[in-house]
């Protein structure tokens, strides 16, 4: 199901929790809603649900407006943070908690949920704990408890806000492929939450980047991260290096070096800053035409498949990063103290007014 | 590594040793105290309530509680605990729910008025309703004229008790719900349940040991309530005597033995109550819920 958010706006207090938030969620992708905390995402997650009314603006599902309809009548599934399972109740009731509840005419028979329950159990590995309780259950197995539950009612859209926030690192990384699966099993509309920039990367068909209560950048993980609309998004989705300088013209001038910079061809000799990833430095023996930086190494680490160089440009204390594979980095014996010529590669250039 | 690790566990282990025990000695001497303190100031006068009840032999102690006015007092309090203890457990439910569900202006100011009964004294409480609802006070002129009696009668008696009770059972639900959150309310939400469902199937459950718990709080403290009472009961020997009142009475009149034994009914009930706290303690504390069969049926 579609779902698209015009104009909506939401405080608490003096705080603009979501200010005039345009977007428009496609219809049986896997949607990460990411930001920093406190940028408005859970809020947004919530307005989407019905948890939360926004002040201003509106609501559709598939282009019905539902802005006044109420959380029940919106046939979402919302997986909570912390999961909120039903202490009191054992896996099994937790799951059938929503066709239970239903008024007698809706309700499907004793022997119809015991089936739908048993197949989501099934469906998420979770067939042996029917009979537990949540506190029997560990972190993962409780996400998934509150997946099924959200699940059992047959939802239009899946919401589910930092799924992984509470797990540890190894769990997450196996549970967010298992949820990328199961998503591309049950193709269902998911909305989720993040602020865990990697997560949304490896997931999300769809990546919304949030900050201060607006949206800065809806694509894919390749627009976004190859493509970032403004510098917030590119320090956002990981390390990146700035170098200072100027553009004229469409050239960028930084130092020392000339880049072409194209979307800056009307600007006349402005301060501007341009944006690399690590990945995107080159380090190399000798300088090659004026692409190239001269700078000093001051620290060299090697993690697993890389290494991260630490180094310094003339005059300038600002350390850079670079990062290139375990097999570069060895042919090029570098040492710290040495002298080398960076020359950076896919370098985004935004005019100070931009920033 | 492996020859530095344990030395360094060690040298832990010393300091906690350190931190958490002391001497044999100044253990002893602090368990010894708090012993003989309890001992001496709640133990014997215990003993002493039961001993001087049946000092006169057991039928003796059962002709005082059958005496007329004693069977009056004790069905006075059973009525003025049946009443007030149930309509401070729906004020507590629905304080409780309010408070920690809802985000409303004067919320603050609820909770601190909630806790009001147990800042000032019991006499003072009893005091407020005879300036409201005593002759001289605003409402007795029209309460008189309308022949409607509150002081020196069952309903003064029971307003004040409301009075001095009202903390219990909210105080408690207040702490827990909000220990609890309202995450499990707005799964239950978002998952179709209405208002009803909601209460009755996930916030009930789960706050009902925290209800028995203030429960019988607040029932101990209805039946044994003196100084709110003695001010608005008039103290009429058979009609407005409840059990605190009518063995400060017979105290009074030197009947030791009556008194005592009429205590001894109190006395008892605060044994009951211990009883039923303990339980219900050690109910909330174990993780997983028992008896949840009710629950089951009722869908």
């Amino acid at each position: 199901m579609r779902i698209e958010l015009e104009n909506i706006s939401k405080r608490f207090g003096d705080f603009h929790a979501l200010n005039e938030i345009n977007l428009s969620i496609p219809s049986g992708g896997l949607t990460a809603l990411l930001g920093p905390s406190g940028s408005g995402k859970t809020t947004l997650l919530r307005v989407i649900a019905g948890l939360e009314n926004p002040e201003s603006g509106r609501i559709l599902f598939d282009g019905e407006d539902t802005t006044a309809s109420d959380v029940r009548e919106r046939r979402v599934g919302f997986v909570f943070q912390h999961y909120a399972l039903f202490r009191h109740m054992t896996v099994f009731e937790n799951v059938s908690f929503g066709l239970r509840v239903r008024p007698r005419e809706e309700r499907p028979s004793k022997k119809e949920i015991l089936e739908r329950v048993n197949d989501l159990l099934h469906l998420l590995q979770l067939e042996n704990f029917s009979d537990r309780y949540p506190v029997q259950l560990s972190g993962g197995q409780r996400q998934r408890v509150a997946l099924a539950r959200a699940l059992a009612v047959e939802p239009q859209v899946m919401l589910l806000d930092e799924p992984f926030g509470a797990l540890d690192a190894k769990i997450r990384l196996e549970l967010r492929r298992w949820l990328r699966r199961l998503h591309d099993k049950i193709n269902l509309t998911t909305v989720f939450v993040t602020h865990d920039q990697e997560e949304a990367l490896e997931v999300a068909d769809v990546i919304v980047i949030t900050n201060e209560g607006r949206i800065e950048q809806v694509g894919t993980p390749e627009q976004v991260y190859e493509a970032p609309a403004n510098p917030f998004v590119m320090d956002f989705l990981g390390h990146v290096n700035l170098f200072r300088g100027r553009v004229h013209s469409g050239l960028a001038y930084l130092e020392g070096i000339e880049l072409p910079a194209p979307e800056h061809h009307a600007a006349e000799d402005v301060p501007a800053v341009g944006y690399v990833r690590p990945h995107d430095l080159v380090l190399e023996r000798k300088a090659t035409g004026s692409g190239s930086i001269r700078a000093r190494v001051e620290r060299t680490q090697v993690v697993g498949s890389v290494a991260r160089v630490s180094l310094t440009i003339n005059g300038n204390h600002e350390t850079i990063e670079a990062e290139l594979t375990r097999d570069l980095f060895l042919k090029l014996a570098l040492v710290k103290g040495e002298i080398v010529y960076v020359r950076p590669r896919n370098v985004r250039v935004f005019a100070d007014d931009e920033i | 590594m492996e020859t530095v690790a344990p030395p360094a566990i060690s040298a832990r282990e010393l300091t906690r040793r350190n931190t958490l025990s002391e001497p044999a000695m100044v253990r002893w001497l602090l368990t010894g105290v708090a012993l003989l303190f309890l001992g001496l100031f709640l133990f014997l006068p215990l003993l002493a309530v039961f001993g001087q009840a049946l000092e006169k032999g057991f039928s003796a102690y059962l002709a005082a509680i059958k005496e007329p006015d004693s069977l009056a007092a004790i069905r006075l309090t059973l009525l003025v605990a049946a009443i007030s203890v149930p309509l401070n457990l729906i004020f507590g439910v629905a304080a409780g729910w309010a408070v920690t569900k809802f985000r409303f202006p004067g919320k603050n100011l609820l909770v601190t008025l909630i806790d009001l009964p147990f800042s000032v004294s019991p006499v003072v409480s009893g005091l407020i309703y005879v300036l409201v609802f005593g002759l001289q006070g605003w409402l007795g002129p029209w309460l008189y004229n309308h022949n409607i009696k509150i002081i020196f009668a069952v309903p003064g008696i029971i307003l004040a008790t409301i009075f001095v009770t009202f903390p219990f059972v909210a105080r408690e639900l207040i702490a827990l719900m909000q220990a609890q959150g309202s995450d499990e309310e707005e799964a239950a939400m978002v998952l179709g349940a209405n208002g009803f469902q909601i209460f009755w199937r996930v916030t009930f459950p789960n706050i009902r040991w925290g209800i028995i718990y203030g429960v019988i709080l607040c029932n101990a403290r209805a039946m044994g309530e003196f100084g709110a009472v003695s001010v608005v009961s008039g103290h009429i020997r058979g009609l407005t005597n409840t059990i605190p009142l009518h063995v400060e009475i017979l105290y009074n009149e030197y009947n030791f033995a009556a008194a005592f034994a009429v205590a001894s009914l109190l006395a008892l009930l605060a044994l009951v109550t211990l009883a039923v706290k303990s339980i219900v303690e050690w109910k909330m504390r174990s993780p997983r819920p028992a008896g949840r069969s009710a629950q089951c049926a009722s869908s």
